[in-house]
């Protein structure tokens, strides 16, 4: 008999916090504690058996691995309603990791500007944390992060740690404010003008709502960062994750196989990529 | 060549069949479909083109996959296989050609598609060769022809009073090897062809007419039916969904199923949370044909089409892949 690809390994789930009203970081335990190997912007396929299977991307870092992995999870389809109803202990299926990640390697020495929306956070975070435990080997590490409502906010904790930092230029935006609220308001946009960067010795690193792209793709290019010096993570709809079901496909590419990381440059005017 | 009768064949096929799962044509309600057959004299020999290809018998339209069991908090997750060898007779060349655009992405790009790849060993294709072509058909345009013995396991061809034998596999020698037949002077006829042959554009050409209003054309009167991709030879999209079939205290029985998915269906691409980045029915058609003759090409090899003319007959709105690509050379040969 062949080992499938189609056969989850069952997992357990470790913990579960609630980040805000929709999202929850669930931290999850292969058997005997083997770490899942994964690179920084890969995804696992998980599988809520007699639900169904979703892709989500891997929050935590490989270098904070501990034989545990985290995936921050808004509830939004059938899979994610049901882990949200999860409690510590309970089993989930995993496949994974998929995908390409962040081309790391490519990054060490230059300067890393990491511009997430929202939810977009939960890739990046994979990325910018492996950055900052291996810091001497990169640049300016600039983060730029928006998000609708201060409640919005994802890993807050880590936030304040990073906005503490010297070697960490980390601002924090909201699109509209409360009265507890006295950080910045504004689109992510309005964050780019405050950052002066040297464009050549720059790699971004995007990741959002298809909205935000444009807009934000306009800023990094406006400032002059090459387009192949330019990351983002795709979101697409996946059934298989080792590219045979065709769902995720973006032309000639798989989104599953070369993504869900891509440069710009591998994007740009690909209709239905963006 | 080596010669065989139908009684011959038929007496073979009882066999077979005593053994093994086999499929073959067989009427239906006046329809012809492979079907499974208990025995020769279900078996159809005389026969145009099957309403639906092969591809079914290697890649079910619905398969239970994996089978799990929750008891309290042990999991076991077992994959569904069956021991059976198969044997799919009267395959038509074209049909036979489309499982091999299949497996150039399930089987040759890893990693391989473990389900397709059980199905693909455990089955011997003997094709029965069309003496001629049928309405919509143009497999001699897409590299193929009705006598094409390059994908099977055995061919067949009509000739006088019988059939000729080739083996062409090591898997089809085994196979015939229970069949009767005697060495006969002669060669078995050519087929008759279509004069007419379909346009085959290179990948780059087509890839300067994504823009082009023959999409929004093409794809308006399109319904998202998807037959087009219910009776294609080498559409290989596929869905899973889980059903729970049993529920007792302290068990619970899950199956995993692996269902067709057609890309001009319209939540084909939605995300949860509602994003569709390809919203459109013209861009869905697009896509379908994209797939056939620029994507699956560039990334895998063959071209994902083999000319069966299935889907020419059976669009209720008349969208017609010769059409495209007749268009398509047109369009492209102007610029």
């Amino acid at each position: 008999m062949t080992d499938s690809i189609y056969v989850p390994e069952m997992a357990r789930l470790v913990d579960v916090r609630q980040m805000t009203t929709a999202e929850k970081l669930f931290t999850i335990e292969l058997p005997g504690g083997r770490n899942l190997g994964h690179d920084p912007g890969q995804f696992v396929m998980v599988s809520m058996l007699g639900v169904g299977e979703a892709p989500i991307s891997i929050t935590s870092s490989p270098s904070r691995s501990n034989g545990v992995f985290e995936l921050c999870v808004r509830k939004v389809g059938d899979v994610t309603n049901a882990m949200h109803a999860l409690q510590p202990g309970a089993k989930l299926g995993i496949r994974g990791p998929f995908g390409h990640g962040f081309p790391i390697e490519k990054m060490r020495g230059k300067d890393v500007l990491f511009a997430p929306g929202g939810l977009g956070l939960a890739p990046l975070r994979s990325l910018i944390n492996q950055v900052l435990d291996e810091r001497g080997t990169f640049g300016r590490v600039i983060i730029l992060y928006g998000a609708r409502r201060p409640e919005e906010l994802l890993f807050k904790d880590e936030l304040d740690q990073w906005v503490a930092r010297d070697d960490v230029e980390c601002r924090v935006t909201v699109d509209r404010g409360d009265e507890m609220w006295d950080g910045h308001v504004g689109v992510i946009t309005t964050l780019f003008p405050k950052v002066t960067i040297n464009p050549r010795n720059t790699v971004a690193v995007t990741c959002g709502p298809p909205i935000m792209y444009r807009f934000v793709l306009m800023e990094l290019l406006g400032k002059g960062i090459p387009e192949t010096q330019i990351y983002l993570s795709l979101e697409r709809r996946m059934k298989c994750g080792v590219g045979k079901c065709g769902h995720c496909q973006i032309n000639s590419m798989y989104c599953c196989q070369e993504g869900p990381v891509f440069t710009y440059a591998q994007i740009k005017g690909v209709e239905e990529a963006l | 060549m080596k010669f065989t009768t139908r009684d011959q064949l038929k007496a073979w096929l009882d066999g077979l069949a005593a053994e093994m799962d086999l499929v073959a044509p067989r009427g239906v309600d006046g329809h012809v479909f492979y079907r499974p057959v208990a025995s020769g004299d279900e078996v159809l020999f005389d026969y145009e083109r099957p309403e639906l290809s092969a591809k079914a018998f290697v890649f079910p339209d619905t398969e239970v996959f994996l089978r799990v069991e929750q008891r309290g908090k042990d999991v076991t997750v077992e994959e569904v296989r069956t021991e059976r060898k198969q044997v799919i007779f009267g395959v038509r060349p074209c049909d036979a050609h489309g499982l091999a655009v299949i497996d150039a992405l399930f089987l040759n790009q890893e990693p391989a598609d473990a389900q397709y790849q059980h199905h693909r060993e455990r089955t011997v294709l003997v094709g029965l060769a069309c003496p001629r072509m049928w309405e919509g058909c143009f497999c001699t345009s897409m590299g193929g022809a009705p006598d094409d013995a390059t994908h099977l396991d055995v061919l067949l061809r009509e000739v006088e009073g019988g059939y000729a034998v080739e083996a062409v596999s090591e898997k089809g020698k085994a196979l015939v090897k229970g069949l009767k037949t005697k060495q006969k002077a002669g060669d078995p006829p050519a087929p008759q062809t279509n004069a007419d042959a379909v346009p085959v554009v290179d990948t780059a050409t087509w890839r300067t007419l994504f823009n082009d209003k023959l999409w929004q054309r093409h794809g308006e009167r399109c319904l998202s039916c998807r037959i087009c991709t219910y009776v294609c030879p080498t559409c290989r999209c596929f869905d899973v969904v889980d059903r729970v079939v049993d529920t007792q205290p302290g068990l619970t029985r899950i199956e995993r199923i692996r269902v067709w998915d057609a890309c001009t269906s319209t939540n084909y691409r939605r995300a949860a949370g509602g994003h569709n980045s390809r919203p459109t029915k013209p861009g869905r058609i697009r896509n379908r044909f994209y797939c056939k003759f620029c994507y699956y090409p560039e990334d895998f090899g063959p071209l994902g089409c083999v000319g069966c003319g299935r889907c020419v007959v059976s669009c209720p709105v008349d969208i017609d892949i010769t059409e495209i690509m007749r268009d398509v050379a047109a369009k492209g040969g102007q610029e």
